[in-house]
């Protein structure tokens, strides 16, 4: 590589002697992806150090140029190895919430039940909100060296932005309205998170844990075509999510083992707050009582909703445990929250 | 109550035992709760759900089952919406959800916490941080039917650009291209990252204007990924990093209203820019990718100016103030501009070839003006007529 231009007067053009190695990507089966292009000095395996000014990966850098404020410097803060690939899968999965969903199969329900899913999605829209929040607020200390990362955080504000919506639309196109205020305590933990893998294993392996376990019971939970398939299309955005959380918090536990009783701290706090259900927590009383309707098919089922929500319960919990142990997290079984441990399965 | 699974030996979290305590609950009852065969989540539940301790110990002892009050069934909302699609062809949008109650944009939106507009607010929340919650400062009423238009017009680099179509071009407008494109790559990531920043400042009552900002957000990351391929597929690479003084002025805004003038002097000049991209082009792919470039950025800038627009009416106090920071913005956008690696790349490709590169330079004045004019347009749409133009603009202006 040569040497960065230096400033002067009239023409320079020493900027087209940045660099001597050509690249030529080509695309792939799915076209040019970021994987065709993650190649020699500009991979992320050729990642150098970090600094503070923006500056893309690979490209050189500019004598003079200002920092930003601090961002992160090591790979491991904010690494996914499957971040190039959820990225593009996001971009090709986007779907419309105006268009996709087949409103138009709407059917008028008894009130009871209208009312109970006008409340799950009062809670649901108010969660999702939150998490279009939360990777913003850690976008700007994302570095640029990790570009990969920061684009799959923007696709998932826009995932998030898109169930925002959905499930306002839900609860404002049936006859029905939104009801009571209803996510209860455990969002403000994400928001409180002062780490990005504390955000990350809160939210994307946590929360987003839970409410991928309840949408995959969308058949159950959803009572005609379009909710089953709101639950659908927003289980297979959720996935991505979980996936990234996932896999950075290995990278996380296979590159800086030494971080292992730190993350094992936050999820001791969160599944142990005052809410008990940790983030993403569906035993607040309204969330619990429309789902128990909803898993039931009534008020007058209730009792056999509760059994279902209990059921629901367990594969949450369990499905949580088990993308721990994924992500080299398995002791976790062992400490869990004694509101959590009570539905876990023998190892 | 139930068969529901219990653990061999349940420890009782102690906020379980102080809610118990909270609702009158007798020491002792949660064990006998337990013992009787019910769930640590079921005591949970009932506890959650402020069932108090004669209550618990009536049920305990054989009374009747306890059922909640589903109190949520009765709150006051608006009730009987059947939002329906205005235009079938576009589906049921946001737009559409404006009705009754729902519809009311607030001019100051008082709940802290992260209610949804529109439903019923619970006593026993939080304070979610927010610091907005001002209409004037943040709304426009284009940004409902924009989001939508936004998802309508999704585009994805890797399949919609005709990446098999490159061809070798010459080494020196393979080198202009690709600083271009590491200039835009390097803006665009930022702008997304700076925008995403704000995102937990502003609170629900403007829902909308967060779900369009969430678009602009994922259009400018699929940008700067847009550019980064192009400058890695045909022979050539990254060059020299974007200069800094232009994007450090937007990360120094205080304010949501300063953020969005600074932005209005970039977008506004991006806009134009990628419009008159096939002034530039070398090929197809390029084309295309100025092309939705330019889409995308149409729709920030309809944003920006109706933002600008509807912030000048309410607070007309504020015009004088934000001359302050188009001021700035503009300083630091004429100094990007100055900069050798920014004006050359372009002049280059204008003239087709470092040879002519006088006349591309002739070409780039040409084109900085028509920025600077396009510019001056929108902010006159805007109904703020720029004073104070930076010198380096109306130099080009007057040319």
């Amino acid at each position: 590589m040569a040497a960065a231009p230096q400033a002067q007067p009239g023409l320079d053009l020493s900027w087209l002697n940045l660099y001597d190695n050509p690249t030529t990507a080509t695309p792939g089966k799915k076209g040019m992806t970021l994987k065709e292009i993650n190649l020699g000095r500009y991979g992320d395996s050729a990642r150098g150090a970090g600094d503070m000014t923006y500056r893309m990966r690979g490209a050189v850098p500019r004598p003079g140029a200002q920092r930003f404020g601090p961002n992160y410097q090591s790979k491991s803060d904010v690494w996914s190895e499957n971040c190039v690939m959820l990225y593009e899968e996001a971009t090709q999965r986007q779907w419309s919430s105006a268009r996709d969903i087949p409103w138009d199969t709407l059917e008028e329900l008894p009130d009871e039940i209208e009312r109970a899913m006008c409340q799950l999605c009062t809670m649901l829209t108010e969660v999702e909100f939150i998490a279009g929040d939360v990777p913003g607020q850690w976008m700007p200390f994302v570095s640029s060296q990790d570009f990969e990362a920061g684009l799959f955080l923007m696709s998932q504000i826009m995932d998030e932005a898109r169930h925002t919506d959905v499930f306002r639309k839900r609860a404002l196109a049936n006859g029905g309205g939104l009801l009571a205020q209803g996510a209860g305590l455990g969002l403000r933990t994400l928001l409180e998170a002062r780490d990005f893998t504390e955000m990350s294993v809160l939210m994307h392996v946590q929360a987003e844990g839970f409410v991928q376990s309840m949408f995959r019971m969308g058949e159950l939970i959803g009572q005609t075509d379009a909710d089953k398939r709101i639950f659908r299309m927003s289980a297979q955005d959720e996935s991505r999510h979980l996936a990234f959380g996932v896999m950075h918090l290995k990278y996380v536990l296979d590159t800086e083992p030494e971080r292992r009783e730190e993350i094992h701290h936050y999820l001791d706090k969160a599944e142990g707050d005052a809410a008990g259900g940790g983030s993403g927590d569906v035993t607040f009383p309204p969330v619990f009582e429309s789902l128990c309707i909803l898993l039931g098919g009534g008020v007058d089922k209730f009792d056999e909703g509760v059994q279902k929500f209990l059921l629901l319960r367990k594969r949450q919990i369990n499905e949580y445990v088990h993308r721990l142990e994924v992500a080299g997290l398995g002791d976790r079984r062992q400490r869990l929250g004694p509101l959590m441990a009570q539905f876990v399965d023998p190892a | 109550m139930s068969d529901a699974p219990v653990a061999p030996a349940t420890e009782v979290p102690q906020e379980a035992r102080d809610r118990a305590r909270e609702l009158g609950w007798e020491d002792g009852l949660i064990e006998t709760a337990l013992q009787s065969g019910h769930s640590l989540q079921e005591i949970w539940q009932a506890l959650r759900g402020g069932v108090d301790g004669q209550r618990a110990k009536q049920f305990l002892a054989g009374g009747a089952m306890i059922r909640p009050d589903f109190a949520w069934m009765k709150v006051p909302t608006e009730w009987g919406i059947r939002a329906r699609a205005s235009d079938p062809q576009i589906g049921l949008t946001i737009g559409d959800l404006n009705v009754g109650t729902y519809g009311d944009i607030p001019d100051v939106w008082n709940n802290r916490s992260e209610i949804a507009r529109g439903s019923y607010p619970s006593a026993h929340v939080e304070d979610m941080g927010y610091t907005i919650f001002t209409k004037a400062l943040v709304w426009a009423d284009n940004c409902v039917p924009l989001y939508e238009e936004a998802i309508r017009d999704r585009w994805v680099s890797a399949t919609d650009l005709p990446w098999d179509t490159l061809e070798p071009l010459p080494d020196d407008i393979e080198k202009a291209v690709c600083q271009l494109m590491t200039e835009m790559s390097d803006r665009a990531y930022f702008e997304g990252a700076l925008l995403s920043g704000w995102l937990p400042e502003i609170s629900y009552g403007y829902l909308e204007l967060k779900l369009f900002l969430s678009t602009v957000i994922y259009d400018v990351a699929r940008h700067s990924e847009a550019f980064r391929k192009r400058a890695l597929s045909n022979g050539g690479g990254l060059g020299l990093q974007a200069p800094t003084d232009y994007s450090r002025a937007a990360q120094e805004a205080r304010s949501f209203p300063e953020l969005a003038d600074i932005l209005f002097v970039q977008d506004s000049m991006l806009l134009t820019l990628f419009k008159n991209g096939d002034l530039f082009a070398q090929n197809s792919l390029e084309r295309e990718l100025y092309r939705l470039c330019a889409r995308d950025r149409q729709r920030l800038m309809d944003y920006h100016i109706e933002r600008l627009k509807h912030f000048l009416f309410k607070m007309p106090e504020r015009r004088e103030e934000q001359g302050l920071y188009f001021g700035k913005a503009e300083h630091r956008m004429a100094k990007d501009w100055n900069d050798r690696v920014v004006a050359e790349p372009l002049a280059i490709l204008l003239a087709g070839g470092k040879d002519n590169i006088e006349a591309g330079e002739r070409k780039l004045r040409e084109l900085r003006r028509l920025q600077v004019q396009e510019y001056v347009d929108n902010l006159r749409k805007a109904t703020f007529h720029r004073q104070n133009l930076n010198g380096r603009f109306k130099e080009l202006l007057e040319d």
